[in-house]
């Protein structure tokens, strides 16, 4: 019978060498540290700098004075900002769902045994690769009173036309159609992947034991899908926080400021109106409730790294 | 009454044709297993058996009923799957649960039933878990019962074993024969492993690129082999083949190297008929073996051992018939202390009664009406 030394069996080295190692390693990860600190915490820190300051740019005679909490306050007194958050809400409570279930269509469409399966996944991935801003603009054009496809269409179904980006709550409807079909893409291509994880002896086995193919969806495919479909949910609800470019590029956020997001405000506030001190405060605002959303995520995913390989 | 007939039965992909107009009868309550290399359409026909694959041609009935056109849930059949296909987000209890419950079975049958099928198949104390929890064994026995709570007219087994270690495998090979016996269903079984299905079925359905080659008993299909192909599937070690030529008057069998070995009396009528032609003769190791003195039943030629195995419970040799150059060589079940050796020379007895005699082009077993 062999023996093993006592140190070799539990695995642990000499120390002398414990601290090399430990060096080596800081040495390795030191080039991405170095750049998470100049790209994300050096700018962030600045944010809140700036958020406590009165950095005004339009009157920079004035100076970068300590001003406290006075930015926060000021948001919390501004109409704009309570309306610019409330659309961004809205569109996040619309437009999330909305591209779930556009995706989860999509998805379930892109997963079925086509002969041919390039033009399907070229379908869902064009709307994802196409930036933002064009999305915007294909679809101001689209919703255009005059001359776009929407107004066509209506005209031939002897339908009166409809002033789509001039009324408050058609220009709503029109944005998230648009944030939809941008972003249900990506929805998709996350949830195609859950979908290709599911085996086809479960929807056999189901078959066999008698579900029908809506039983088959709900006991088989939901379930299977919820973590995919969660981390979907999660990644969308972050980035809908953030809505800017297709009501940037479709209204502007008129009319007035109906379809103003927060995140346009921010924008207006900081390079319009140069008041860095304002935006950064509403923009440290917005960090948090991104930060908020990114923690349930997180929670999320250290829940189900703690049963890894389970499912 | 839970039979299950196949009538020219056909599938095709496309143009594909993949099985080619099988005949098929199952008794209520017999136990027969589809065997088969990869890709002879086993598992396709299963399958279709099933309802998850299209017939193309042909009439499957189960119970009676021709069940073509109809879903799976309506066929009254349980499968259990090679992977085991168990719902990873339920329970053993949901799993087995599952087809009960899609039925509307009352709570309370739903509870006796899966409660008795675990009885059955011991695995009463793994109800609350989830399928990530149990071992391969374990999963394997929850598949069954998930199949067995429904009460089926047919089981359907593909493969069910492929995913276990050998020794596993045995043991739940004896379980599944306990359980045919205990409940007497009809069951149709796939597998690649002949063991498997010798020591499984009642029939075995030998199946070969789409057809059917032979349906028989496992005592048929190991003595009286319809084809070489069959032949060469069972037994381990497999039949020995050597290229051979029928002689004048089907009298005698000429084996290479020039060894002439007779052939039996009463078969004389059927090989006449092959006098001259080039044929395949074909014999089992266990008709091998060192020649005795006076024993009429086998043909002696003078052998050399060229290869020794010993496996403890017997020893496989590996002989030389004859002496002249190009002489074919045999692997014979030798007696564990008959002691042979490699080099010695050797008289080797072949048992004149299972001599196979197979058609060399169409590998067609060569039998007179009353073998």
């Amino acid at each position: 019978m062999n023996t093993i030394p006592a140190a070799a069996a539990d695995g642990r080295r000499p120390s002398g060498r414990d601290l090399s190692e430990r060096a080596l390693g800081a040495l390795l990860l030191a080039p991405a540290a170095l750049l998470l600190l100049v790209i994300v915490v050096y700018p962030i820190a600045t944010l809140f700098w700036n958020s406590l300051h009165g950095v005004d740019n339009a009157n920079p005679a004035a100076g970068e004075q300590f001003v406290g909490l006075k930015n926060y306050l000021t948001a919390f007194e501004d109409s704009r900002f309570w309306d610019s958050s409330l659309h961004t809400v809205l569109y996040i409570l619309v437009t999330v769902p909305g591209a779930l279930v556009v995706g989860l269509g999509l998805a379930m469409l892109a997963n079925m045994p086509f002969r041919i399966k390039w033009p399907v996944r070229l379908g869902l991935l064009l709307p994802w690769a196409l930036p933002l801003v064009f999305a915007g603009l294909i679809f101001r054009w689209f919703f255009e009173y005059n001359t776009g496809v929407v107004n066509d269409i209506l005209r031939r179904f002897g339908v009166e036309p409809l002033q789509w980006l001039s009324d408050p709550n058609l220009a709503f409807a029109a944005i998230s159609i648009a944030i939809v079909w941008k972003s249900s893409s990506f929805m998709a291509l996350m949830l195609l992947a859950g979908l290709q994880t599911i085996p086809k002896s479960l929807y056999e086995a189901a078959e066999v034991d008698g579900a029908t193919k809506w039983q088959q969806f709900v006991e088989i495919t939901l379930p299977m899908l919820s973590p995919a479909l969660f981390v979907a949910l999660i990644f969308r609800t972050i980035t809908a926080i953030q809505t800017f470019d297709i009501p940037y590029a479709m209204t502007g956020g008129g009319p007035g400021d109906s379809t103003e997001t927060l995140a346009m405000y921010i924008h207006k506030t900081t390079l319009d109106f140069l008041d860095f001190g304002y935006g950064s405060a509403l923009a440290a605002l917005m960090f948090v409730l991104s930060m908020a959303a990114t923690s349930g995520y997180l929670k999320y995913t250290r829940r189900s790294s703690g049963r890894s390989g389970e499912d | 009454m839970s039979e299950v007939t196949l009538k020219q039965v056909v599938k095709a992909y496309g143009r594909n044709q993949v099985i080619h107009g099988i005949d098929l009868a199952i008794g209520s309550g017999e136990f027969v297993v589809f065997v088969g290399p990869s890709g002879c359409g086993k598992s396709t026909l299963l399958r279709m058996i099933a309802g998850l694959e299209e017939i193309t041609a042909g009439e499957i009935a189960i119970g009676g009923t021709v069940v073509n056109d109809m879903p799976p849930r309506s066929r009254d059949i349980a499968m259990v799957f090679q992977d085991y296909a168990l719902y990873p987000h339920k329970t053993v209890y949901e799993n087995m649960a599952f087809g009960l419950r899609l039925r509307k079975a009352p709570d309370a049958e739903i509870r006796a039933r899966v409660g008795e099928a675990a009885g059955i198949l011991q695995i009463e104390h793994l109800l609350e878990r989830k399928p990530r929890e149990l071992s391969g064994g374990q999963r394997q026995r929850v598949a069954m019962g998930r199949a067995i709570v429904r009460k089926p007219k047919a089981f359907l087994f593909d493969e069910p074993l492929s995913n276990l270690d050998a020794l596993l495998r045995a043991e739940m090979r004896v379980e599944i024969k306990k359980l045919h016996q205990k409940l007497g269903n009809t069951v149709v079984y796939v597998t690649h492993d002949q063991v498997e299905a010798m020591t499984l079925a009642d029939r075995i359905v030998v199946l070969q690129a789409g057809n059917l080659i032979q349906y028989d008993t496992p005592d048929g299909i190991y003595n009286r082999p319809a084809a070489q192909f069959v032949a060469g599937f069972t037994g381990s070690p497999p039949m020995n083949f050597l290229p051979a030529s029928m002689g004048e008057g089907g009298r005698t069998i000429r084996l290479p190297g020039g060894v002439d070995l007779p052939v039996p009396a009463r078969r004389v009528a059927e090989c006449a008929r092959h006098a001259g032609r080039e044929i395949v003769f074909g014999l089992r190791p266990e008709h091998i073996g060192i020649a005795r003195d006076g024993d009429a039943s086998h043909a002696v030629v003078p052998g050399r051992v060229m290869l020794v195995e010993p496996l403890g419970s017997d020893t496989l040799g590996l002989v030389r018939l004859g002496a002249a150059d190009g002489a074919g060589e045999m692997t014979g079940r030798f007696a564990p202390d008959a002691g042979i050796r490699v080099g010695q020379g050797v008289p080797i007895g072949l048992a004149i009664d299972h001599f196979h005699l197979f058609d060399k082009t169409t590998g067609v077993a060569i039998r007179g009406a009353d073998w």
